[in-house]
């Protein structure tokens, strides 16, 4: 029985009137459910002869007007040294005919969108729309909405129109709906009988879905922890065309990447995001070209962990509402969770469903609105090495940049891009702080031939970094490996800081560099050695012909014999590794033959972070962001996490 | 006059296509003087070889990128013609719209981007920027883009164009789409006039040469042929039987050329703007005649030089055509038609169309499993070759005291004239299958 | 200094070159940001010294060959322009014939012997001669992709070539799936960037732009089977601009895709 006390009847006829009174208004956009072709399809109506709410299923989920495929975000001037303007326009709309099962989709979306950091693109369009949502006429062959009792919703929605027969109810969601219907329509108060028939409705219509899961949703998250190498990945994967379609027609992808584009004259461009998706191949690609999820059957399984486990251990809910689009849209029709989970519901399930998944709240707020760059001027560059430059950057307004070691920014170029770049300083309360960029790509290629005085914009600071407290009172050993040492640098000054320093004991520095013209930061290193109770240790892989190197030479694995640890002192010392991602293993096993146990180690991994605050999807490992869970992981928590060390 | 001129023009520019003049007089008497097609071939009939009849239009649309339109609307017209389908009223008005696009962007490309700058004495449209002409430049691009935005919206892409499909289009535009272009095409009409009178005032640059031969061209009763008509010809009249278009297109081999030549009564014959004007300028809508008018031009001229006139002329009477059809398309309502069903069989059909350029045929034979056997194209430049060298052959000597700077410019913009397409013309021949 | 840019054609329909002369107004925005020395079709000017050769059109002759080869020694950075120059285009489907066997039909007993115009060896794309370093795919190409790779050299960043296939933007397009209406269509398996413009014009993408990778045979025959389709009209479609993808004369030897 359906919980609402305020629920309407409309004719069919005076609903058309209160359609077309809307679209006459001109205040609002009105869209509505069209014919497309043999499909349907959300569109803009001129006439409520155009709308058809007995269809099946859209083509496209209702997404598209709160993430539009393609959305500007900002125009610039390159003709000016940081100039923008934030893309602000958007009228209201009205949509008619959203289906409860994407209603509930965009509830989903609001948990990711709408968090501590807000993204107020698409919190403008939520705010200024209205949703007519209407109860389920035709059901698609391919949806699966009842299995997941998603074919009906009690919330989300201003308006809710249910066909009883002669007549639509009209389920009054909120006060900004009964208003609108107050405003344009006419209506009568429905009878207990016209009520009732409302569950009858809906009950008739959950008997005509044809696909049906087999085991309950709640159950997703416990096959899938069970399977993660199952054989059925691979084989289905296999018919497989990377062609991306079915995260491009789900309510629930939300996935997108950011562009940069520049008039032919050079003057000016805009900076806009588009969907993007997982299983395209590129989706996890770096600047220097390595790619993070390569194999197809890797991208084709992780799909369907992020909707049935990952998403579900981090926010409580199935990130599939079952519409079917995918098994739609799939052409090898290997798409749809529903026959996945079918196939794989008579094999085992675990309890232990969240080994994929950090539980570990970040609450970094990001400094400003989440896609806006803040302006910052470049002090002050020096080429370390051939092809690393040191950067200081000093904020425009003045201010810190208020980072703890290990965490990240997002530097910004108008018309070429973003890159994401470890902090090399500690925090302090100065307002400059400094970065090391290797030139790998476009903006670290820009970044290169800038000069002091120049402009760049810069987000963040993003990610988890070192929990200094936590570190108090041990011995900290610090493996820095390559341009490892970049970002551990931040943490070394702030260890050895004046005031810092007495609050941890012993401080061992290890760094191991590729070759001699390779060593960031020599001065500071012998520097650094000359503090009290620290002791640092430099090797090269290798010296080069003629180079003059008086050193040790090796791989860094090489030094762990010389540190001398007793059981008591490797149960109090913190490590911290920082490297390449080949380096890791080998010197996690060199940790723990030292005895220090997987909880006090601490790794920095690297993906493709983007947006900065879990939004765009590229940064992850498994069900973890590095962009928020890291890029400082516990290894414990990493250990396991199948991405996180192949 | 005791001269030794050698002039050697390898890939005459501002033309479609890699054609030289070669011309080496010695002691004032002419030794060699040729048209020179050096074009690869790119032997399209081998690949029409065996495809079936659905792919005709993609690869022979591919033949020339500015009469793509042209090249799909004869094949389709041939396809048509072989499996026995009857297209709808609604897509014939389309298609007649398409091929005003086609005509209208290639014209405005060639009179205002190409052939203009030789009337202004510059080597290219760029100096015009900023110049006291640059307001002529701008209406011309404005013209160009019009033109593009037509064929866009009709057949979803000018070049290579996507909706046109045997039996019908795949899309057709909206009432509103086609109102709105209606607004600018006015607008356009404007624009025209405005350019016909800057040309009029140079227009005396134009050499003033005449040479009499036959001019042959589409015609019909009911309009200034471009998508329907008969083949006409300015000597013997009107020929219906267009199947054997062969007796008036003499297609043959000369050795200078990859490009074949074409011969009817005489010894070479034009087609094109000037063709179609010299026989159907009775049919030209009210702006078509008024230019016209402006510049005095009456059937039959003779200057090949005047070629450029007549496209100016069909340019505009394209325009007001095109606002007329829409005017009967918003009128009688816009069906969101779907291609006609096609029902194999074996057969032959020849599609004729006038392109900017002039007439084109396209010529299949389709057996009864939808493959096509044989294929002819014969194609306007091909038809144009032999007047362009015959009409070199009288110029030359016209003006053989000028300086040697000169006799190559007029020689080039005679070429010019006849906006030729080279790429497309690179032969066709008559080709049996296995 | 601006680059200087010159556009060379060898055998195609210059509907490439058309496109960027169809830029309109925007051409003088380009000749802001590079020297345009040489445009056959457009001007009369010619200048042997450029840093950026776009060429559009595929090789056909021997003295095309040595026209290219003599381009790529004099240029720093070159672009392959169009299906024709990328991957060969229509042209390459005459390649399933011997040439001596199309010439002689084709010309019969003319006297050609030794005319280095008809000196004609198998359609090459561009990069079979030389190497090329940037493609601006499609027929004809997209005109804003060409924009974006003219800015983006300009700006000194790489340009953005699409890695994933058509049906990324014809899903964002809102296209009903042509499988669907009956219709054998390469988007699958075609490299995205035209903005599916075939696809939302209601034609079946004829792959254009290049294959991305060749399909899993299961897979292909499967869909076949479901969308009831033939052999043959994925044969003709395949067979237009991707002869490589299909060998006619061995039935279908489609390659299981490798791991990349």
């Amino acid at each position: 029985m359906s919980k609402f006390k305020n629920i309407k009847v409309i004719t069919k006829k005076e609903l058309d009137k209160f359609v077309n009174s809307l679209i006459k208004n001109e205040k609002y956009d009105v869209i509505g459910v069209k014919e497309k072709g043999i499909r349907f399809a959300f569109g803009s109506i001129e006439s409520a002869d155009e709308l058809r709410l007995d269809y099946d299923v859209t083509i496209l989920p209702p997404k598209k007007y709160f993430l539009p495929q393609i959305e500007k975000l900002m125009d610039f001037n390159l003709e000016k040294n940081f100039d923008f303007k934030k893309q602000n326009n958007q009228k209201p709309m009205i949509i008619f005919g959203i289906h409860p099962y994407d209603i509930i989709a965009l509830q989903q979306t609001d948990k990711l969108y709408l968090d501590q950091q807000v993204d107020d693109f698409y919190k403008k369009r939520r705010d200024s729309s209205i949703i007519v949502g209407v109860d389920i006429q035709k059901v698609s062959e391919k949806s699966f909405a009842a299995s997941m009792n998603t074919h009906i919703t009690d919330s989300g929605f201003d308006l809710l129109l249910t066909n009883i027969g002669d007549y639509y109810t009209v389920t009054i969601g909120t006060e900004k709906g009964e208003k609108l219907l107050n405003e344009y329509a006419k209506t009568k108060p429905a009878t207990i009988s016209e009520i009732k028939k409302i569950d009858e409705v809906r009950k008739k219509t959950a008997k005509k879905f044809t696909k049906v899961l087999k085991i309950k949703k709640e159950q997703w998250s416990n096959v899938l922890a069970a399977n993660y190498n199952h054989p059925i990945w691979e084989k289905r994967s296999q018919k497989c065309m990377e062609c991306s379609s079915c995260t491009m027609v789900c309510p629930t992808c939300y996935c997108y990447d950011v562009h940069d584009d520049v008039s032919l004259d050079l003057k000016k461009g805009e900076r806009y995001r588009t969907w993007d998706g997982c299983l395209i191949r590129d989706f996890t690609k770096i600047g220097s070209g390595e790619v993070f999820r390569d194999d197809v059957e890797k991208r084709y399984r992780h799909r369907f962990y992020r909707k049935g486990n990952y998403l579900p251990e981090r926010y409580g809910f199935v990130a599939c509402v079952g519409c079917g689009r995918c098994g739609i849209a799939c052409l090898p029709d290997i798409a749809s969770p529903c026959d996945v989970i079918n196939d794989l519901s008579h094999f085992e399930r675990s309890d232990v469903t969240d080994k994929f998944f950090i539980k570990y709240s970040s609450s970094v707020k990001e400094k400003g609105i989440i896609h806006i760059p803040r302006s910052a001027t470049i002090k002050r560059m020096e080429q370390l090495t051939k092809t690393e430059m040191f950067f200081e950057i000093e904020l425009d307004n003045g201010e810190p940049l208020g980072h703890m070691p290990g965490q990240f920014v997002e530097v910004s170029i108008f018309g070429v891009g973003e890159a994401p770049i470890s902090v090399s300083s500690g925090p302090n309360d100065s307002s400059s702080f400094e970065l090391v960029v290797r030139k790998v790509g476009d903006v670290t290629g820009r970044l290169f031939k800038m000069k002091p005085g120049e402009k760049i914009g810069i987000r963040g600071p993003f990610g988890n970094g070192f929990d200094v407290k936590s570190f108090e009172n041990k011995n900290i050993l610090l493996s820095a490996g390559g341009l490892g040492i970049v970002p551990m640098r931040s943490l070394i000054e702030y260890v050895l800081e004046p005031n810092n320093r007495k609050n941890y004991k012993d401080i061992t520095i290890l760094y191991g560099a590729k070759e001699p013209s390779l060593i960031l930061f020599p001065e500071e290193f012998k520097d650094w050695s000359k503090v009290d109770d620290v002791k640092c240790e430099l090797t090269v892989d290798k010296c080069a012909e003629g180079d003059c190197w008086m050193g040790c030479t090796g791989l860094i694995t090489t030094l762990y014999p010389k540190i001398k640890l007793d059981k008591y002192d490797s149960e109090n010392t913190i490590a911290v590794i920082i490297g390449p991602p080949i380096v890791y293993n080998f010197i996690i096993k060199c940790l723990q033959t030292l005895g220090i146990p997987d909880k006090n180690i601490y790794v920095s991994l690297e993906r493709r972070m983007k947006c900065g605050v879990g939004k765009c999807g590229h940064c992850q490992i498994n069900g973890v962001y590095v962009c928020k869970e890291g890029p400082v992981f516990n290894y414990k928590d990493v250990k396991n996490l199948p991405e996180a060390f192949e | 006059m005791n001269k030794d001129i050698q002039i050697k023009v390898e890939h005459v520019t501002r033309v479609e296509g890699h054609g030289n003049i070669v011309l080496d007089v010695k002691k004032g008497e002419i030794k060699k003087l040729q048209w020179q097609i050096s074009e690869a071939p790119r032997f399209f009939e081998a690949m029409l070889r065996g495809r079936y009849y659905d792919e005709l239009r993609t690869i022979t649309s591919r033949i020339c990128g500015i009469c793509s339109i042209g090249h799909s609307l004869a094949s389709l017209k041939a396809t048509e013609d072989a499996l026995n389908i009857n297209i709808s009223k609604q897509t014939a008005i389309l298609r007649r719209l398409a091929i005003n696009g086609e005509n209208m962007q290639s014209h405005i490309l060639h009179f205002g981007y190409l052939t203009l700058p030789d009337l202004f004495g510059i080597g290219s449209v760029f100096p015009l920027v900023g110049s006291k002409n640059n307001d002529t430049l701008l209406k011309i691009v404005k013209l160009h883009r019009l033109s593009n935005e037509m064929s866009d919206l009709i057949c979803g892409r000018t070049t290579h164009p996507i909706r046109l499909q045997v039996g019908g289009f795949s899309a057709v535009p909206t009432k509103k789409q086609l109102l709105d272009l209606k607004e600018k095409l006015k607008e356009g009409l404007n624009l025209t006039k405005d350019v016909a009178k800057v040309t009029k005032d140079v227009v005396d640059n134009f050499p003033d040469f005449n040479r009499e031969t036959e001019y042959i061209a589409l015609t019909s009763n009911k309009e200034y042929a471009f998508y329907d008509g008969d083949i006409a010809s300015t000597d013997t009249g009107v020929y219906k039987d267009y199947k054997n278009y062969d007796k008036i297109t003499n297609e043959y081999f000369v050795p200078q050329s990859t490009a074949l030549y074409a011969k009817h009564k005489r010894e070479s014959y034009m087609v094109g703007a000037l063709a179609r004007f010299n026989l159907n300028s009775k049919q030209l809508n009210h702006v078509g005649k008024e230019i016209a008018d402006l510049f005095n031009l009456k059937a039959v001229n003779y200057n090949p030089f005047m070629n450029n006139i007549a496209q100016l002329i069909e340019f505009a009477h394209n325009i007001e055509d095109s606002i007329n059809w829409i005017d009967l398309l918003v009128e009688n309502g816009l069906k969101d038609e779907k291609p006609k069903e096609v029902e194999l069989k074996k057969g032959r059909g020849v599609g004729i169309v006038e392109v900017p350029r002039g007439m084109l045929i396209h010529d299949y034979k389709i057996n009864d499993k939808g493959r096509c056997e044989k294929a002819n194209c014969v194609i306007p430049t091909n038809q144009n070759h032999a007047n362009i060298q015959k009409d070199m052959e009288k110029l030359v000597p016209e003006i053989l005291e000028k300086p040697k700077k000169e006799i190559e410019l007029n020689l080039e913009m005679l070429v010019r004239a006849y906006d030729p397409c080279i790429s497309c013309s690179t032969h066709y021949l008559d080709i049996e299958f296995v | 200094m601006k680059p200087r840019v010159a556009f060379f054609d060898f055998s195609s329909c210059e509907g490439c070159q058309l496109q960027i002369a169809d830029l309109e107004e925007e051409i003088l925005d380009l000749i802001e940001i590079v020297d345009v020395v040489s445009f056959r079709e457009v001007m009369k000017e010619h200048s042997d010294e450029y840093d950026i050769a776009i060429i559009e059109g595929s090789i056909m002759r021997p003295m095309d060959e040595h026209r290219l080869r003599k381009i790529r020694n004099k240029c720093k950075i070159l672009i392959a322009l169009g299906a024709c120059a990328t991957i060969g285009g229509i042209n390459k489907i005459r390649n399933q014939w011997p040439v001596k066997n199309v010439i002689k039909e084709v010309y019969k007993d003319a006297d050609i012997e030794d005319n280095k115009f008809f000196n004609v060896s198998p359609t090459k794309a561009v990069n079979e001669v030389v190497p090329v370093d940037y493609y601006i795919h499609g027929c004809p190409i997209n005109r804003d992709e060409f924009k974006n790779v003219i800015s983006s050299l300009a700006l000194g960043k790489k340009p953005k070539i699409p890695n994933y296939p058509v049906c990324v933007e014809c899903k964002k397009n809102e296209n009903v799936c042509l499988f669907e209406l009956g219709k054998f269509c390469l988007g699958p398996i075609t490299r995205a960037g035209c903005g599916a413009i075939c696809p939302t014009n209601g034609s079946a993408c004829d792959g254009c732009r290049g294959i991305l990778s060749k399909p899993d045979v299961e897979c292909v025959m499967d869909l076949l089977e479901r969308y009831d389709l033939t052999y043959e009209e994925m044969k003709n479609r395949c067979t237009i601009y991707n002869t490589g993808v299909f060998n006619p004369k061995d039935g279908m030897t489609l390659v299981r895709r490798s791991k990349r």
